[in-house]
């Protein structure tokens, strides 16, 4: 029999009214829509009827200024996925909470519940936060320093999955002849007393029907990968050239045997803007268009705040002022950023105008503006080169530039026999070809689930 | 009394108030973790035109699930599926002001309201379970004086929060590219003893202008908190005066503190056990208790229903119990050997007696729909209730009676709505929009 094709992960993420700063300003688009559960259920009905792995919540906590020029995140992901989770039957839901300013016992719980309540389709990304805004909503002047917020997440992970794993399989009994509900001997707490945190446990919530939540993690600074390696089942990256994802894809993929985990244990999808037009030239057009709408202000507002630089600093028509940049440790945002933004500038010599339509609103990520043939051939390029599992895909505009890429792009996929044409598992860890965690006790004893 | 509409929670739990509910053939085991049973439970509350589902919540693993269900899904999640599947019925989570952090709550429960379009409510506690501080790091559980300080501090902030954005905040004007007007979004900047929080919240105002502040003010420092923050207050009331003298009491505080007393709700907890008729409702109870395990002595079996101290009663199941007795009662809830030892000596129940008038620390009223609407119908034209938070001992069950039987005769009598006045909580409950006060500070006239 011959041998499957490689196949192809799709998740799509509900960034607001779509991924560029002007998104929401795109004509035919209902501009306030992410501040209502009905633009969230929408989409991801439509994302399962395209069978894709998940749909995907970024989260931030906090507006700053830019609220001015473009939605930001506003209902918290794991009520907005619950309420997904009512409506749909396969799909996968993954929410972003912070390991910064969440307490472990809470986001075990919550994620548990999630899972419970949706048959086995949540999973989890963990971000660190790296915005000073968000830490003083939470009694900080400023974001921890970058190593020590990764020594901080790789904890409370940990002590996330100890909580997960304090049930056992089969400690629900119900026998109603002895009156016994559970069985207390096999539910255990977890005792946890690291450098971080101080957990008892156990968890309130039964083993989950998937065995635990899948771990989601982004962030590509040397830290974030030595993470992702150790703990991470699904990998969301930003990479804006094939040449770069393969660096990552095999950095990553490499890193895993360090920890005693195989390189198939991880799934690798970087971000991918889309612009689908039926010609290239509507393709383009509609880029163009998407990038005048990006007010200016924002945009210049949002890199200088992303390089560390002074906005008065940044002027359209010249150059980066490379001079003036701060260290990448200094920089206030996301080192990942920080690296592709200077390094494209510089290669390129762009200027800043060139350098904001470049970005367009995005996060450094892959945008691939065409018809839906050539964005199929650009998704399979990556992931035959060793680029890529799969994508989060990044719509341009929502819903609509997504129900272009689910009605287009997808059964351009199908049709090459790269994507699936029916769910052949219930769960998110089914759709995404990861293993159900072997359940071991508290001691180390192994028992398959 | 301000409006003088009959209102109903449900107190939502495992399979039920009591602890035999599970054994229940018709209740799956897992049950309470099946999103499905809620469902029913939400759609049998809309039925009987509740206000709303009031899930109780402790953050740890309850010991009593070796013979019970146990609280288990996180109630502001459970809360948004039903959201989703349900229309007018209001949704209240309990969430400890001890073990969450005000940006994270106060977003998670306004959420929620959006999600169901201005049916969110909070039941604040502060959960004085040293097992749940153990889940968050901390040694042992604060002092009743600080969990309060604490809560109060919290629920401020939390309606600073909620108040940030003001209408109209968001304008989303696609020609001129203004999505938002940052001078209708205000910082909390609140610096205080337990928290300092920034702000503003990323979420807009509610549908409902504030979701519904829910609050059990039984013991003396809740019966301060009430007043001075509680919108709705379900504690713990066992009999009439004393339920009278409570609701006096804290309208009393709540005036002395510039709110208005007609702006809070009376429910206490009531647990009913209803049939057509009275031999019914009482076979349903027997059926009940004697799926409990038996204890070894009568007395043993009725210090166990009543929470007491065991061997206390001393074999002693038909004289008076003494007031004094409850002073070691081993139920949860501040508010109850206060409300146990004052129903005692009002009644002069032998523990036998008392156990057929209280269970877990609740008034239990077993009767026809006659006798229960006549319960419900004395409290409230005294004044004392605007209503009750049902606990039924089984909700395949009881919730259902009380819903077919009660419901009809109380509309009967005129006293219940025969429809939802309107759609959100607050519309339903008799509770105005409250003012923000950022907008007011702009409109008022210096």
């Amino acid at each position: 029999m011959p041998e499957r094709p490689r196949q192809l992960h799709i998740n799509v993420n509900i960034l607001q009214a779509g991924v560029f700063g002007g998104s929401w300003r795109f004509p035919g688009t209902d501009p306030l829509s992410s501040y209502r559960l009905d633009h969230y259920l929408r989409i991801a009905r439509k994302a399962e009827a395209a069978l894709l792995d998940a749909v995907f919540l970024a989260d931030g906590a906090a507006i700053r200024d830019n609220i001015r020029y473009r939605p930001t995140s506003s209902l918290e992901p794991t009520i907005v996925l619950t309420a997904i989770a009512r409506v749909t039957e396969r799909i996968g839901l993954i929410g972003t909470l912070s390991s910064s300013f969440n307490d472990p016992f809470n986001v075990a719980r919550r994620l548990a519940t999630l899972d419970q309540l949706s048959g086995g389709r949540a999973g989890w990304n963990v971000v660190t936060t790296a915005d000073a805004a968000s830490a003083r909503n939470f009694g900080l002047d400023q974001a921890v320093e970058h190593g020590l917020r990764y020594e901080i997440a790789a904890e409370f992970v940990e002590v996330v999955r100890a909580l997960w794993r304090s049930w056992e399989p089969d400690a629900l009994v119900a026998d109603r002849d002895r009156g016994v509900f559970a069985d207390t001997s096999k539910i255990h707490a977890i005792d946890h007393r690291g450098a971080y945190f101080a957990v008892a446990g156990p968890l309130n919530v039964p083993r989950s029907p998937q065995g635990e939540p899948v771990i989601v993690q982004a962030g590509a600074s040397n830290d974030g990968r030595a993470l992702a390696a150790r703990i991470g089942e699904v990998i969301f990256t930003a990479a804006g050239t094939r040449a770069a994802a393969q660096g990552f894809y095999w950095d990553v993929k490499s890193r895993t045997a360090t920890f005693g985990r195989r390189p198939d244990d991880i799934v690798i999808l970087p971000g991918l803007s889309t612009v689908v037009g039926s010609t290239e030239a509507e393709a383009r057009q509609r880029r163009e268009l998407l990038s005048e709408l990006v007010h200016p202000r924002y945009a210049i507002g949002r890199l200088a705040g992303q390089l560390g630089l002074p906005e008065e600093s940044l002027a359209l028509d010249r150059p980066l002022p490379f001079d003036l940049l701060p260290e990448p440790e200094q920089a206030a945002g996301s080192r990942t950023f920080y690296g592709i933004v200077v390094e494209t500038a510089r290669r390129e010599q762009l200027t800043v105008r060139q350098l904001l339509h470049r970005l367009g609103g995005g996060m450094g990520h892959r945008i691939v503006a065409g018809t839906p043939e050539q964005i199929a051939d650009t998704m399979i390029d990556w992931v035959d080169h060793g680029a890529a599992d799969g994508f989060n895909v990044m719509p341009d505009v929502l819903p609509e530039g997504f129900d272009d890429f689910a009605d287009q792009v997808i059964p351009e996929l199908q049709r090459r026999g790269r994507f699936r044409t029916g769910y052949e598992g219930t769960t998110l860890r089914q759709h995404l070809g990861l293993r159900e965690p072997d359940y071991s006790r508290p001691g180390g004893e192994r028992v398959h689930g | 009394m301000g409006d003088r509409g009959l209102h109903f929670l449900v107190n939502v739990t495992g399979a039920g108030y009591h602890r035999a509910a599970w054994l229940d053939p018709g209740v799956a085991s897992s049950s309470f973790i099946d999103v499905g049973y809620y469902q029913g439970v939400a759609e049998t509350a809309e039925r009987g035109l509740f206000d709303a589902l009031l899930l109780p919540d402790i953050p740890q693993q309850n010991a009593a699930i070796a013979t019970a269900p146990t609280q288990s899904l996180e109630p502001t999640l459970l809360c948004a599926a039903l959201a989703v599947t349900t229309e007018r019925v209001g949704f209240i989570p309990t969430l400890s002001t001890s073990y969450n952090r005000p940006y994270n709550l106060a977003r998670r429960v306004l959420s929620l309201d959006h999600a169901s379009n201005g049916r969110a409510g909070w039941n604040v506690v502060t959960t004085a379970v040293p097992g749940a501080a153990a889940n968050f790091g901390q040694e042992r559980v604060l002092p009743r004086e600080d969990r309060y300080r604490r809560a109060a501090e919290f629920v401020d902030l939390t309606n600073l929060l909620w108040d940030g954005w003001e209408d109209g905040a968001l304008v989303g004007d696609q020609e001129s590219g203004e999505f938002a007007d940052p001078a209708k979004i205000h910082p909390a900047a609140h610096h205080g003893e337990f928290f300092d929080v920034e702000g503003p919240l990323n979420v807009p105002r509610s549908p409902q202008g504030r979701p519904v502040i829910v609050q059990a003010g039984a013991s003396d420092p809740g019966i301060r908190f009430a007043a001075t923050h509680a919108e709705v207050v379900y504690g713990a009331q066992l009999s009439l005066p004393g339920a009278v003298e409570f609701a006096r009491q804290v309208r009393a505080l709540a005036a002395a503190h510039g709110r208005d007393p007609d702006q809070i709700r009376f429910l206490p907890a009531l647990v009913p056990v209803v049939a057509p008729t009275e031999r019914e409702a009482e076979e349903r109870w027997e059926d009940l208790q004697s799926r409990l395990p038996p204890g070894p002595t009568e007395a043993a079996r009725l210090e166990a229903a009543l929470s007491l101290v065991p061997g206390i009663l001393g074999g002693n199941v038909d004289s008076p119990l003494a007031p004094e007795i409850f002073e070691h009662s081993q139920v949860p809830h501040e508010g109850f050997p206060r409300a146990a030892a004052r129903f005692a000596a009002e009644t002069g129940y032998s523990a036998r007696e008392f156990a057929r008038h209280i269970s877990g620390g609740h008034r239990l009223v077993i009767g026809s729909t006659q006798q229960v609407a006549d319960h419900i119908e004395e409290w409230w034209r005294a004044g004392a209730v605007d209503g009750f938070t049902i606990a039924p001992p089984a909700f395949a069950h009881d919730l259902r009676s009380f819903v077919d039987l009660v419901v009809p005769e109380l509309q009967r009598r005129g006293i219940y709505r025969d429809r939802y006045p309107g759609r959100t909580l607050r519309a339903n409950l008799g509770l105005p929009v409250p003012a923000n006060p950022f907008t007011a500070l702009v409109n008022t006239p210096q």
